[in-house]
């Protein structure tokens, strides 16, 4: 048992130095991955920017009481997709208005406030999908004191595919990474088997299985890479939890820096990091395979 | 019929009796009665004089109140235009002032209404603008749906300001033009209000010119009224005189027959009341003019009543009063139908304005006999003329005859 453990470590008994500069590197590609992958998760793809920007508007008929209206904001609020629900008097509707339109403000000096009082519905943003916003938009419309619910229904559907196809990309691209680590791993397995190969052909020759030394050294790998995962995808997810804090801005991208110790994210990590570990199996075992094949 | 024809009346029943009695007289005394026929001849000239001038007198007495009555009533009426007039003015000053005061609200209305339309135009620019600023903006697109949303309301809102604002004035200037025709059409009344005025100061002025005339006439008659009452009384004095002079001659003419005393004239109602069958009254009734010297009002003037006049109902017959014969049955100027009944021993009673005869002349009379009537008048009312003469003097009837006051 303790020669098969023995077996496991042999690329570090044989060839220590160049296996800790790998290790480094792959320590740093996994800080990467790592922090690719909470971004990913944390933001859902595009979903967490969408939903910070799309917000449904419930206009209110005017000359409703202030306190009726925050009523109305708390029990949209209280719907399932409904992240939250603020609810605008009509002055500061008025004075978002001229934000907006600063000219206007000289012009109606005298006319008066014509805007009524609103609520902003923002829809959480695992469940921005059409029939999220439908569920809160019937919802909104079924009550007497809405005037008018904008929805943004010409453009909402665009949106949605929008932010569909930017999801779609970034976990393309976080898969073409892994992709590239895998092959860039096999490689340097490969190269490290070659360097090796008279090493394996002594063991081979005093009884030592080249199966078993492969097997064992797949297994090292993938503990290996277990352990770098975790602790890359630790490192990468502290150093996003620090830009987070540093830079609240995205967290209308991402998510706020809470989420990172969220149950699922930890479960998302383990199995990242098993997914890692196995891939440096493979790498390993591939790498095995080609140097003795003598394919590149 | 004035008291000046009254007494023109008495005289002329004097003189009739006084022909009676003439013709009963001596012929001895025929130059007295020439002088007595040329002065009574003289005296009724100057009473159809003074009875014409009492007329026309009563005409300018009319005439001036008729004129008086309508100065007042032009006066009133101006008093009456003068208050319409300034009542016209009132109203032309107030709707002057709802005139000016509209018309500054038409103004305001106006560039309110120019300021919001302007508004509303540089609104339409900025929301035109921002849109298109907007446009494809997908870093916020609910919250740039919401503003476009709020700037159709503000539009609109902006909008219904300037129809509001339109509406407002058209009804302003609706309300401005019915105010220009209310001061138009209250000019107009009162330019013909002044010309109305105008008319009636100048109708006034007329009236006022001719009342002058009328007073001027009535003072001058009034002047020969009197000059004339003061010749008539001059000359009854020289007719009284006279027959003074004939009754003397008749007592002298009956002394030498009869041997009788001479009857004092304070003796007369004595002898009415020793008539056959005494007197009674002509008619019922209440004595209206009472005998003797009277004043009177109308022309100021002192006049001696030779009778009494009693009023008695319409159409009444009037009786004698005693026993004789009627002596005269005619019309008198002034007295209209006079009838006189000579009793005898120089006594005569007279009738004057009767309607009709109902006795000839020469006929016999009773005491009570009805001898005539009174007119018909729509007062139910007229008077009857009565008097008393004994030995051509006349006495009071009412010393004769119990009447009514």
């Amino acid at each position: 048992m303790s020669e098969h453990r023995s077996l496991w470590w042999i690329d570090w008994r044989l060839s220590g130095g160049p296996l800790a500069r790998e290790t480094i590197g792959r320590f740093l590609f996994f800080c990467l991955l790592g922090f690719a992958l909470l971004s990913l998760l944390l933001s859902g793809g595009a979903n967490r920017l969408l939903a910070d920007r799309y917000a449904i508007t419930a206009v209110l008929r005017a000359n409703i009481p202030s306190a009726e209206a925050d009523r109305l904001a708390r029990k949209i609020a209280a719907l399932p997709p409904v992240r939250s629900a603020a609810y605008r008097d009509p002055e500061a509707a008025w004075k978002e208005f001229l934000r907006a339109y600063p000219g206007l403000e000289p012009l109606r000096a005298a006319g008066g406030n014509p805007l009524p009082g609103y609520i902003e519905v923002r829809i959480r943003h695992d469940r921005l999908t059409g029939d999220g916003v439908s569920l809160v938009v019937s919802a909104l419309r079924s009550v007497s004191h809405v005037e008018q619910v904008l929805a943004g229904e010409e453009w909402l559907p665009r949106l949605l595919n929008a932010g569909r196809y930017a999801s779609w990309f970034c976990r393309g691209l976080f898969g073409a990474f892994l992709a590239g680590f895998f092959l860039f791993c096999r490689l340097q397995e490969r190269g490290r088997a070659v360097s090796l190969a008279g090493d394996f052909a002594f063991l081979a020759e005093r009884g030592v299985p080249a199966g078993r030394i492969a097997v064992s050294r797949a297994a090292g790998a993938a503990v290996s890479g277990f352990l770098l995962a975790a602790a890359g995808t630790a490192a990468g997810g502290g150093a996003l939890f620090l830009l987070l804090r540093k830079v609240p801005l995205l967290e209308g991208v991402i998510g706020p820096p809470a989420d990172l110790f969220l149950p699922r994210t930890a479960a998302a990590v383990v199995v990242f990091s098993c997914g890692s570990a196995l891939l440096s199996a493979a790498a390993s075992l591939l790498g095995w395979r080609g140097a003795r094949s003598g394919r590149k | 019929m004035t008291r000046g024809t009254r007494v023109l009346a008495s005289f002329l029943v004097a003189a009739l009796s006084l022909g009676f009695l003439f013709a009963a007289s001596v012929p001895a005394a025929r130059d007295i009665a020439g002088e007595l026929r040329r002065e009574r001849g003289r005296l009724l000239e100057m009473k159809e004089r003074e009875e014409k001038t009492a007329s026309e007198l009563t005409e300018a007495l009319r005439k001036e109140k008729l004129s008086k009555g309508r100065v007042g009533e032009l006066q009133e009426r101006l008093k009456a235009q003068r208050r319409l007039l300034s009542r016209v003015d009132r109203r032309i000053s107030a709707l002057n002032e709802t005139l000016e005061r509209t018309e500054k609200a038409v103004r305001d209305l106006e560039e309110e209404h120019g300021q919001a339309r302007t508004g509303l135009q540089r609104a339409e620019a900025v929301a035109f603008t921002g849109q298109r600023a907007g446009e494809g903006d997908p870093s916020e697109p609910s919250a740039r749906e919401r503003e476009r949303y709020f700037m159709r309301l503000y539009l609109a809102a902006d909008a219904e300001g300037v129809a509001r604002i339109t509406l407002a004035r058209e009804r302003k200037e609706e309300e401005l033009s019915g105010i220009e025709r209310q001061v138009a059409v209250t000019e107009r009344k009162r330019t013909q209000e002044k010309k109305v005025g105008e008319t009636l100061v100048s109708r006034q002025e007329e009236e006022r010119r001719r009342l002058a005339d009328i007073e001027r006439e009535k003072k001058r008659k009034e002047k020969e009224l009197k000059s004339l009452r003061a010749k008539i009384a001059r000359m009854e004095s020289v007719v009284s005189r006279v027959e003074r002079q004939v009754k003397e001659r008749e007592r002298r003419a009956r002394k030498g027959t009869a041997g009788s005393a001479p009857r004092e004239p304070a003796e007369a109602p004595r002898r009415f009341a020793s008539l056959s069958g005494g007197l009674s009254a002509p008619l019922p009734g209440k004595v209206v003019t009472r005998f003797g010297r009277q004043h009177d009002k109308t022309f100021d003037v002192t006049i001696e009543n030779r009778g009494v006049e009693i009023e008695a109902s319409s159409g009444a017959p009037v009786k004698s009063v005693g026993q004789g014969e009627v002596a005269f049955a005619g019309a008198v100027s002034g007295f209209g139908n006079v009838l006189i009944v000579q009793h005898g021993g120089g006594l005569f009673s007279v009738y004057g304005r009767l309607e009709t005869f109902l006795a000839k002349q020469g006929e016999a009379v009773k005491k009570g006999t009805v001898v005539g009537r009174l007119p018909e008048s729509p007062s139910g009312k007229s008077v009857l003329y009565l008097e008393l003469r004994a030995g051509g003097t006349a006495i009071d009837p009412t010393s004769a005859i119990s009447l009514d006051r």
